[in-house]
Formats: C-alpha cells, structure tokens, sequence
C-alpha cells in the first residue's frame, strides 16, 4: 500500500473569493460555525428523537434498530462529506 | 404499555399505523430534495450559459462535497424524524377500547381512548384508484351526541379493522319496555 503523508485539512476559500465575499467575512470562520450549527442542529435532533423512541416506541428492537441505522448514515454521510480530494 | 393500562381482562386485539405507502408519500419531498443537488450538477451541463457553474457541483472537490454532505445529514436527520413520528403514531384496539396515539410532533402525543360501548357507527372510506388496488383507506368511528368522532386515515385494510372493531362492540340487551335506548350498530 502506497503510504502517503497526512495532508491538514483545507478548507475551501475558493467560492468565496469568486462571491467577493473574502473581505466580508472570514471564510473559514463561516465555514466553521455552519458546521458547528449543522453539528449541534442534529446532535439535538438525534437526541431528541432517540429519547421519544426508547420512551414511547414499547418496542426496543425497533427502537435499537432505527437509532443504529441513523447513526450508521449518518456516519457515511459524514465520511462521504469529508473525503474528497483537497482543491487545487 | 406505560400509556394506558389495560383494564382486568382486557387484551390488546390488533395495532395499526399507517399504510407504508402513505409514509413513503411523506417521505417524497424528502427524497426529491436529495436527488436535486446532483440532477441539477448534469442539467448545467445542458445549458451553455450555466456550464461555468458546474465547478460549484463538481462533488470530487472539498468544497462542493462538504456543502453537499452537510445539506444530505439535514434532510437524512428530518426524514429519520418522519419516520420516528410515523411509527409512533399508532391506533390499539383492544378487547373493550380504541386508543388513539397522536404524535403530532416531538414533545406534542396525545392518548385518547374510546370505549367501545359507546360507538355508534363504523364508516369506512376508500377513495381513488391506488387506495382501492392496495386497500388503504380512513375509519370513522362515531359516538352517540356530540362526542368527538376518531378517525384514522390512510390505514391499511380499513374494513378489516372495522370488522374487528364491530366484532368487539359489546351486543346490548333492549330494554324490558321494548324501547330501544342503546345506540344502533350498523354492522357491515
């Protein structure tokens, strides 16, 4: 396997600059606190649902199943959202 | 169940929710808002004037991907949400009762129970073609005076579910006067 050093990751400022945005505000502090929104949005969401499943479904199999499957797409969600190649 | 409890010979007969096809209609404008992002990426190929936007859903860049990721986790989460408040929207009939679960949205449910004693009348309503070929349909179960009527839409095999309601209506005697006092039960 070819082993590759680790890039840190960048984040896109290209849009921005092209929106004439750059001296407006900050793109990466933009971008930081729409995932940070993004992320506290469906921890709450995720939480509150959860709690409705495990106290009113009366079912835990259904209950464990739809909460593992959201955190699985979740998850490939995330992974999918993070793995694209750096820009040029 | 922790939401009602079941009175001493009382059983639970049968539990419905909606149709999964009326779950999948709700889950429609779900589905189209994730198709959109990449539709739209080929469709600015079809017109010239566009073409140059096409870097913006270019998803084998960073940027275009994050944006994308991020929009797909929002509509996955709400469209999970849907599906919760489906399934715990549900209808009990029990051996004496209907107990109609609302979960309107979270933090908003709604327990309501009608004994079958006082029903009335069963209806069932089946409109349109897809209804008729899968057999989804509303109930409307009435109470005698005023009293609020449960109705339950979209459910599968509603004169079915009528059936088992009317089946478990307790039969009452007419009065030594030969007047009858009790509500009429049409039964199909």
């Amino acid at each position: 396997m070819l082993e590759q050093p680790l890039q840190p990751f960048a984040l896109p400022t290209g849009v921005f600059e092209k929106l004439s945005l750059a001296g407006i505000v900050s793109p990466t502090l933009l971008i930081q606190w729409t995932l940070i929104t993004l992320l506290v949005f469906w921890a709450l969401y995720t939480l509150i649902a959860i709690y409705h499943w495990l106290r009113y479904a009366h079912n835990l199999l259904a209950a464990i199943s739809s909460i593992a499957l959201h955190l699985f797409v979740s998850y490939a969600i995330v992974i999918f959202a993070l793995s694209a190649s750096p820009l040029p | 169940m922790k939401e009602f409890e079941l009175e001493p010979g009382e059983f639970v007969v049968h539990l419905v929710r909606k149709h999964w096809l009326v779950f999948f209609g709700e889950l429609l404008p779900f589905a189209i808002l994730a198709v959109l992002p990449f539709a739209l990426s080929k469709l600015l190929l079809l017109v010239p004037s566009t073409e140059q936007l096409t870097i913006y859903f270019d998803y084998s860049r960073e940027g275009p991907r994050l944006a994308l990721g991020s929009f797909l986790l929002v509509i996955w989460t709400i469209a999970w949400g849907t599906f919760t408040r489906y399934y715990l929207n549900a209808w009990v009939l029990t051996s004496q009762r209907i107990i109609n679960i609302k979960q309107r949205r979270f933090f908003s449910r709604e327990v309501s129970s009608l004994f079958l004693s006082r029903v009335q009348d069963v209806t069932t309503d089946i409109t349109g073609v897809l209804s008729s070929l899968l057999d989804i349909g509303d109930i409307k179960v009435q109470t005698a005076g005023e009293e609020e009527e449960f109705v339950m839409r979209g459910i599968p095999l509603p004169e079915r579910m009528r059936d088992l309601i009317l089946k478990y209506v307790p039969e009452e005697s007419p009065p030594a006067d030969g007047v009858s006092g009790a509500p009429h039960i049409s039964r199909p």
